[in-house]
């Protein structure tokens, strides 16, 4: 679903990431770990098309489809969904609006009718109780005035009303306490699916106790050094990110 | 005509000398070095205090230049003479005609057109005002009312002069809401000039909504003129749509110990508009708090002034006051002059201001382009939302979306507005 091959990113010319190489399939779900400063995040941006990034090298593929020719909204017609890291709050839009207006331009894009308001309401309803979201949060701005759990919480909303083909999930346990983040792994697991492919782009363990990852990778200065299952992200956990980097070193 | 009151003749005279000696106000002035009215107001200046014309509109007219569906008390101006058969004026509130009290009860008519030189602002059109203004509204609420309903005031230019004198009285612990609407037919080309004089007395609440939408070859100048006595409250909404110039200044006077006032403003100019706001909160009892927040969406060669001065007088101990401008700038083209100022002559004060010119945030303009929308999209909603954050605080939906309606569909757009309001 997602090939990426030889990435090179840089940012004000500064080198941040140095020759990735990464496949996802559908069905799968990927943790990509590492200390701050990796260049987790820039992977993340990069595949959901943020400007500021320069792509110095490298090719990143989605369904056949080179990505990097597409503009942000064209990735996500096409399936892509990112849950930032930073949830920008903007007031006076609508939080359903946004919906809306999300749902009916990929809708138009692969020619389907777009849903009227009541199904919408309907649809927007069932995926509210996914992440236990009360209903007034749909008639509020976007993130406005929302706590730090709450954002999290809003963007698998979202991600649950625009059913992507890939989520990206940046960060999504930071500032999470122990309840919101069960109820958002929670929320993320009934999203799994063999359609769908989930990539978790975190710096600790805890996220992976609640939503088991099919592969994890360990991103460190820029490049993954090392690629194992589940209990590659125990290790971590355990023993930290300098022996990864030694023994790439070695 | 009939005979004129020496009380009366004395107000007119005196407004005449003042105008004689002031002019109309040139850009050398400290307070006009932005906005230059010599162009717009050459077609009138033979004639400035001609009476327009009986303008035949009827009441098919007035409906469908009305805010919808509004459940208000309507008086309706027509070039500045009080329409009697349109206007419904409210039991238990005195809302007379300016002109009826000037006949009737000079001393009492003669009040909201006597302004002082040397009060803020003051400039050639206040006292071009005085000497010509023949109607207006007086509104006079007595103690202890809670007016049920909005007053209406609703203008509607049919071209020429018009000078408008209106009086607001708000009695102690009373409440009421008045809506200032300018309207004109599209193809007008006049001059309005209105003089608002508010007066609240101890406990008092006006909220005051002043919507000038006139046409797009209209000059408007307008004066809100504000004194708040202890403890009373007095909200703003001062919107700029219409007029190919326009021009209003807002002073208020905070007199009594703990008054408050809120003043909200927005000025959607596009092609060649000039609007230019100048305000004045001046704050001279202690325990007062003033609240500003004016913004501005520019777009085409349009340009727009903002000008906010707080005072801080020496008696005004536990001030509280906060100023802010902002503005968004659609086109290259387009130019914004603002400066806040803020005076202070105590210690014990907390003020906060600020000004602010720019684009849209980029990180909001991801977000929504990464769940699909496009960039178009994407911009009209944040402008949009910039825009009626400020008109959120109106708390009578049918203004709202009537004002929200006519902001909107003043801006580029391709998406379709009536969701967005939803």
């Amino acid at each position: 679903m997602l090939k990426i091959n030889e990435l090179h990113v840089s940012v004000d010319d500064k080198k941040i990431l140095k020759g990735i190489n990464l496949e996802i399939n559908a069905g799968e779900v990927h943790a990509i770990m590492g200390p701050n400063g990796s260049g987790k995040s820039t992977l993340s941006n990069v595949i959901a098309g943020r400007d500021g990034y320069e792509v110095t090298q490298g090719s990143v593929t989605f369904k056949g489809k080179d990505l990097l020719a597409l503009a942000p909204e064209e990735r996500a017609w096409e399936g892509i969904f990112l849950a930032f890291q930073y949830p920008v709050e903007i007031p006076g839009v609508n939080n359903t609006y946004l919906l809306k207006a999300g749902v009916n331009a990929k809708r138009k894009h692969h020619g389907q009718q777009e849903l009227d308001a009541m199904d919408f309401m309907q649809l927007v309803k069932e995926k509210a109780k996914l992440v236990e979201l009360d209903a007034s949060f749909l008639s509020r701005g976007v993130n406005e005035g929302f706590s730090g759990g709450e954002k999290k919480r809003n963007e698998i909303f979202q991600m649950a009303v625009l059913e992507p083909q890939l989520a990206l999930l940046d960060e999504t346990d930071s500032g999470l306490d122990i309840d919101a983040l069960r109820i958002v792994a929670q929320g993320v697991n009934q999203l799994r699916s063999a359609q769908r492919a989930i990539v978790m782009v975190t710096h600790y363990q805890r996220l992976l106790d609640y939503i088991k990852p099919d592969v994890v990778h360990v991103l460190v200065d820029g490049q993954i050094l090392k690629t194992g299952d589940a209990n590659l992200a125990m290790e971590l956990e355990e023993r930290g990110y300098d022996w990864v980097r030694e023994e790439a070193a070695a | 005509m009939n005979q004129v009151n020496p009380l009366v003749e004395q107000v007119r005279e005196q407004g005449r000398l003042t105008f004689n000696r002031l002019g109309i106000p040139t850009m050398r002035l400290e307070h006009w070095k932005y906005t230059d009215v010599k162009r717009a107001m050459a077609p009138f200046m033979d004639h400035l205090g001609d009476p327009p014309a009986e303008a035949a509109i009827d009441t098919t007219a007035i409906d469908a230049l009305a805010m919808e569906n509004l459940d208000a008390y309507r008086m309706v101006l027509i070039d500045g003479r009080l329409h009697q058969e349109a206007s419904a004026l409210p039991q238990g509130v005195r809302a007379d005609s300016l002109a009826t009290l000037l006949a009737e009860k000079p001393e009492q008519g003669i009040e909201p057109l006597t302004t002082r030189e040397d009060a803020p602002l003051f400039n050639g059109f206040v006292a071009l005002n005085a000497a010509h203004a023949r109607d207006g509204v007086s509104i006079c609420i007595a103690d202890g009312v809670q007016l049920d309903k909005p007053l209406y005031i609703l203008h509607i230019s049919s071209g020429g002069a018009a000078h408008i004198c209106h009086g607001i009285h708000i009695g102690s612990q009373s409440q009421a809401t008045v809506i200032e609407h300018y309207t004109g037919s599209e193809d007008t080309a006049g001059f309005t000039n209105v003089v608002s004089q508010v007066r609240l007395l101890q406990g008092g609440s006006l909220t005051h909504i002043r919507l000038q939408q006139e046409s797009s070859r209209q000059t408007h100048i307008g004066r809100v003129s504000v004194c708040q006595q202890r403890d009373s409250r007095y909200r703003s909404h001062s919107i700029a749509l219409g007029a190919a110039l326009s021009r209003v200044d807002l002073i208020t006077s905070l007199a009594g110990t703990g008054a408050a006032c809120e003043l909200n403003g927005l000025y959607l100019t596009g092609g060649r508009q000039h609007a230019d706001h100048h305000t004045v909160i001046e704050h001279r009892a202690p325990y007062c708090n003033s609240r500003e927040m004016y913004r501005g969406v520019l777009d085409g060669r349009s340009r727009a002034v903002f000008n906010g001065r707080v005072v801080v007088h020496e008696g005004a101990v536990k001030t509280d006051s906060s100023q802010s401008n902002a503005n968004l700038l659609l086109s290259a083209r387009a130019e914004v002059d603002t400066k806040p100022e803020l005076e202070i002559y105590n210690d014990d004060v907390k003020c906060a201001h600020g000004a602010t010119i720019g684009q849209l945030d980029t990180n909001q303009l991801f977000y929504l382009k990464s769940r699909g929308l496009s960039e178009d999209e994407a911009r009209q909603l944040l402008t949009f939302a910039f825009a009626d954050e400020v008109l959120a605080s109106i708390d009578i939906p049918t203004v709202r979306r009537h004002i929200e309606h006519a902001a909107f569909s003043k801006l580029p757009h391709g998406v379709d507005i009536e969701e967005i309001l939803v």
